[in-house]
């Protein structure tokens, strides 16, 4: 025990470490296209038919958008580029990564549908500083019911994204499940279609029913109850698999994140989970007509007509009243629900999820959908850590990148 | 084995400081290449001629201190090498159990020669600055370490200090922005005072080491902490890793180091060495405690093949490569460009204990 200064001054930045801190302007998520090829079911809104026309960037929205990139003040920079199907244009991807300048240290995201793969998006993806995110949404007649997709269309898109696989390896090319919480696809069906393509990370992601379309299902209540247990059920049929086979190691991404935050303060950058959670510092997104949002759920609402989120524009910026707004209340602080928290650490808070569903922040915290949710994984997540049971403590090391096969034991002594 | 002191002859009136390049240019600092001779070679620059005796080709970029008195070149920052350390001072107010470099009473004051030779340096590298402990001379050091930052702000710095002598005044000086170049390597042994303190020989030391801790959190101090591994420092190792994930987690790495077995440690060889091979539990646990709440360790100066698998992405490529030595028997290794191999002075027989990955 260190008693005194130190031990006051480590307190003090330990209270600290836990709150996020933002930096520079660091991680883009950019719309060059809202046009898309596909028509997803649960995707209406927000795309515009493959021959629309004013749904890309315009040149002066392209030029300011090059000129952001080009004044990044941060060593490194992540942009994700997604649409609509943002391949459409791979002219304005080029002209976006051409703009970073010499010192600063790239990694970019085409989140890509992979129904055609053009010839100059191969190119693209033949760049080492590129990565590939698509939709894979689980076996072949879930993921072509959810798309609305024949067999033929979804024969195409299984070829591009085993062809990819192929040529680039798995740490190259991610897919993430988009899954309606009323009827998801079999968890072990949902995993092999991951696994058996050497896909060891995914993502869960239901589909958010927003705004009055929620309003009008009066079961959404017993929906978000069906879907945590499908969450747990899903993070336990992994243990049990990783258990099983040594030789694969498969995670669920968010809770991987969830387990990282509870043991690593500082682990802020997933935008939608920490506090405070400041809008339009280290993170924008910049819509096909120019418009700033905080997030890329808060373009989506706006697309769908429910609430207009936007904070800026890329000429003029984002310093807007608007964005103050939405800071004074993005934070856990002074909630009574998260005071009382024992969670409240490791938790973080999303307005723009409280908005979408409930159109309002001003609810009791422990009402909303996110904080049933959180709570519900973090209680499952401190009874996996405390469990003795070895697959268990397998998987948590895996997830936690330790080399051992359980977590070092006792508290801090 | 790479030479570090080489046999050397100038008629200079003192020791100086050159950098060697192939070709003549305007630039006083550089001296250049005139011939070979049967030493070595001949270099031409503002001191005179002098001769050194090695090849040129092996030299060209090096930074070189002349010693025309003790007829000795040191090359002090070799252009090729990611390892360069500068000795700043031979005294030392700690006398630790496994030290590598025993310290001596006297001080010879060279802060001037090594600050022409930093400034000389390559674009963007680390100098390392070693001692005997750097901090006993704390004003020659920092002025030292501001005049060449402020001159090269390309370069970096990683200091190592026993953390002995950091005040509140430092505090304030070690605040300048400059200071976002410098690491300071400091040495932990233990997370309690009386083990820490006999490993370093000197009462005291622990409860100073932490007041110096609150005065380099308070500057925001880049810190690597460092623990070489012995039989009376691993059992409490994974108490040390609790320690540092709470109080000092404010680091930017924690190095748990292999024993070298040279210095103070060589008498002691037999008591000190901890096989990993036998028993790498401990270790494991405390490496991957510090891990799981986001402090970076690092295994270092111990060669892959004795680690096990689950843990050698925590093992680094890191003895210096003037003094870094592989068996035969890595020959047909695959894992040899990432691993640290053994220190030149490892005991002979042991280094043949490996076995190709």
């Amino acid at each position: 025990m260190v008693e005194g200064e130190l031990g006051r001054l480590s307190h003090k930045f330990a209270v600290q470490r836990r709150r996020f801190h933002p930096g520079e302007l660091d991680y883009l998520i950019l719309v060059p296209t809202l046009r898309c090829n596909l028509a997803c079911s649960y995707c209406q809104v927000s795309r515009a038919a493959e021959g629309a026309s004013g749904y890309d960037w315009s040149d002066g929205t392209r030029d300011a958008v090059i000129d952001l990139v080009r004044q990044t003040r941060s060593g490194h920079l992540k942009i994700e580029f997604q649409g609509g199907e943002p391949t459409l244009r791979c002219d304005l991807i080029e002209a976006v990564i051409g703009a970073v300048p010499p010192h600063v240290e790239a990694s970019f995201v085409i989140c890509t549908n992979l129904q055609h793969v053009p010839p100059e998006a191969a190119a693209l993806f033949d760049r080492d500083d590129v990565s590939i995110s698509t939709s894979l949404d689980g076996p072949r007649l879930h993921h072509a019911r959810q798309r609305g997709q024949d067999d033929a269309a979804s024969e195409a898109f299984e070829q591009n994204i085993d062809r990819l696989l192929a040529q680039y390896g798995s740490r190259k090319v991610s897919a993430l499940p988009t899954l309606d919480p009323r009827s998801p696809p079999d968890p072990d069906e949902l995993i092999d279609a991951y696994a058996r393509r050497g896909m060891t990370a995914i993502y869960l992601r239901p589909i958010n029913y927003q705004g009055f379309a929620r309003r009008q299902h009066a079961d959404c209540r017993t929906t978000d109850t069906r879907w945590l247990e499908y969450h747990e059920t899903f993070i336990r049929r992994l243990i049990y698999r990783n258990w099983k086979d040594r030789n694969i190691c498969l995670e669920e991404n968010y809770f991987s994140l969830l387990l990282r935050r509870i043991f690593r303060p500082g682990e802020d950058r997933h935008v939608d989970l920490r506090n405070p959670n400041p809008f339009g510092t280290d993170f924008i997104v910049i819509d096909h007509d120019g418009l700033a949002y905080p997030t890329d759920e808060a373009r989506m609402l706006a697309r769908a007509g429910i609430i207009d989120l936007s904070i800026g524009n890329i000429r003029q910026g984002w310093n807007t009243p608007a964005r103050d707004a939405l800071n004074a209340v993005s934070t856990c602080d002074g909630d009574p629900d998260c005071e009382a928290c024992t969670y409240k650490p490791f938790c973080g808070r999303d307005i723009v999820d409280d908005i979408s569903r409930y159109g309002t922040i001003d609810i009791p915290r422990r009402e909303t959908e996110f904080c049933r949710r959180h709570l519900h994984l973090f209680d499952l997540a401190f009874e996996l850590i405390h469990s003795p049971d070895p697959a268990i403590q397998y998987s948590l090391c895996r997830w936690l990148g330790l080399g051992g096969d359980r977590l070092p034991a006792g508290g801090l002594s | 084995m790479i030479a570090l002191a080489l046999r050397a002859a100038s008629d200079a009136p003192a020791p100086f400081v050159t950098r060697l390049s192939l070709q003549a240019e305007s630039e006083p600092a550089l001296s250049h290449f005139l011939a070979c001779t049967q030493a070595g070679s001949l270099w031409s620059g503002t001191q005179g001629l002098f001769e050194v005796a090695s090849a040129a080709e092996d030299l060209i970029g090096d930074v070189v201190l002349v010693d025309p008195f003790e007829g000795r070149a040191d090359r002090l920052i070799r252009s090729a090498s990611r390892h360069n350390t500068l000795l700043v001072t031979e005294q030392c107010d700690q006398l630790c159990a496994m030290c590598s470099q025993p310290p001596k009473k006297t001080h010879v004051d060279r802060f001037d020669l090594l600050e022409q030779a930093s400034l000389l340096a390559d674009q963007g590298i680390t100098i390392g600055i070693s001692g005997g402990e750097p901090t006993l001379h704390r004003a020659r050091l920092f002025s030292m370490l501001e005049s060449v930052l402020e001159a090269r702000p390309d370069l970096n710095f990683h200091v190592l200090s026993n953390g002995q002598h950091f005040t509140a005044e430092d505090a304030l000086r070690l605040r300048s922005p400059c200071y976002r170049n410098v690491v300071w390597g400091i040495p932990i042994y233990a997370a309690d005072a009386a083990s820490h303190d006999a490993i370093v020989g000197k009462a005291g030391a622990f409860e100073r080491l932490m007041a110096s801790f609150a005065h380099l959190l308070r500057a925001g101090a880049r810190i690597e902490l460092r623990t070489v591994l012995s039989s009376s420092t691993a059992e409490r190792l994974d108490t040390l890793a609790s320690f540092i994930v709470r109080d000092l987690a404010h680091i930017e790495q924690w190095s748990v180091m292999g024993l070298e077995n040279i210095g103070f440690a060589r008498n002691r060889w037999n008591e000190l060495h901890l096989d990993l091979r036998r028993d790498f539990h401990a270790v494991g646990k405390a490496l991957d405690r510090a891990n799981l709440h986001g402090i970076r360790p690092r295994l270092f100066n111990i060669p892959l093949c004795h680690v096990p698998a689950a843990y050698r992405s925590y093992a680094v490529a890191s003895i210096s490569d003037w003094k870094q030595r592989f068996s035969d028997k890595c020959a047909p290794c695959a894992a040899r460009p990432e691993c640290s191999g053994f220190f030149e002075w490892h005991p002979p027989e042991l280094v043949d204990e490996v076995f190709p990955l």
